[in-house]
């Protein structure tokens, strides 16, 4: 009796582990984006830890221990990895990969660089900032060359019409179409146009949300991270 | 025997979570709402196993292994989330109609203004069209 219900325990289980499997290589292909990639490979990756763990607890393997570490460390690694190097040329959106390339480069690899410039001291690297100023010489050559070819990259990069216009810039509630327009208003130096054509300050919303908070000035972001 | 029973419905509850967290995967309809799934399994249904395998082989090597694993879960996971639900965040793979409310938002627009007033400072009184 109770080795009857110790099978049917054990089959459903294993027919649950399956599905779930399944089910995620299937949010695997139809996968919108690569990050709802990554996380169904997640899935598949605790799944299949799962259905280790059970089979060395069933058939007495426990050598397959360090199976279950080398696992788990191929699921951190994937996923870190991914999503730190995703873009917005991966994007779902359409329209989004005509300047891909400058959303490469509007991606999160410098901008840390430069808060830690800003959080060394305003005097001295000012003045390194403004010798390093040119394009070429301060950023590598593909980036620098992403930034010259396409004129403005978040032109291009559109919302899916269900959604609502993302929000970017202050406070004006401006969609990132119009954003060009609006960053003289965010600032109202004569430098803002240059910086929208050059580099974008439009980078800046997606990109400063824990790397510029954590930078210049620690002390007053406290309350915000929280 | 009664262990056994016992283990086999740890192990079935581990694959319950992973059918909860594949079933999330498949109706959710947003990124964010597919990493608050995804996250059942991989910490508690990984418990779970790890408790039946403690049951059936309670040794010292097993349990101290086991809990390696389930301590670098604990640990890499909410990182590994974190890295996914910010890459997520920056290249807008969110569905604003489904958030309440934005708090990071209110943060990118703080950071955004500091940085203008910054590249103000900064570049005050010189002509140079780049960033």
């Amino acid at each position: 009796m109770s080795q009857i219900v110790l099978d049917t325990l054990i089959v459903a289980a294993s027919v649950l582990l399956a599905i779930s499997v399944i089910i995620a290589l299937y949010r695997i292909v139809r996968g919108p984006s690569i990050l709802d990639r990554m996380i169904a490979t997640d899935v598949v990756l605790a799944s299949i830890m799962c259905g280790l763990g059970g089979f060395m607890a069933l058939s007495g393997r426990t050598d397959l221990l360090p199976v279950l570490i080398v696992l788990a460390m191929l699921g951190f690694v994937g996923s870190v990895s991914v999503s730190r190097y995703v873009s917005k040329s991966d994007s779902m959106t359409p329209g989004a990969e005509v300047g891909s390339l400058s959303d490469f480069s509007s991606s999160d690899w410098h901008m840390p660089k430069e808060s830690a410039d800003d959080a060394e001291g305003h005097s001295d690297t000012g003045a390194r900032q403004q010798a390093q100023s040119p394009v070429g010489e301060e950023w590598p050559d593909d980036v620098a060359r992403g930034i010259s070819d396409v004129a403005d990259g978040p032109d291009a990069i559109t919302v899916q019409e269900d959604e609502e216009p993302v929000t970017v810039g202050l406070d004006q509630g401006t969609d990132p179409s119009s954003d060009p327009s609006a960053e003289p208003s965010v600032d109202p130096d004569s430098d803002a146009e240059g910086e929208v054509m050059g580099t974008g300050p439009d980078s800046g919303p997606e990109d400063s949300d824990d790397g510029e908070r954590t930078g210049p000035e620690p002390d007053d972001d406290e309350g915000g991270r929280r | 025997m009664i262990l056994d029973i016992i283990s086999a419905v740890l192990i079935l509850l581990g694959g319950v979570l992973s059918l909860a967290a594949a079933l999330g995967l498949l109706r959710f309809g947003d990124l964010l709402s597919r990493m608050h799934a995804s996250a059942k399994p991989q910490i508690l249904g990984l418990l779970t196993v790890a408790v039946a395998i403690a049951i059936q082989y309670p040794a010292w090597s097993t349990v101290t292994t086991l809990a390696i694993v389930i301590s670098f879960q604990l640990v890499t996971i909410p990182v590994a989330t974190h890295m996914v639900g910010r890459a997520g965040y920056r290249t807008k793979h969110l569905r604003r109609s489904m958030l309440y409310r934005d708090e990071l938002a209110e943060a990118v627009d703080r950071a955004e203004a500091r940085e203008a007033a910054w590249e103000r400072r900064r570049g005050s009184g010189t002509d140079h069209n780049d960033g």
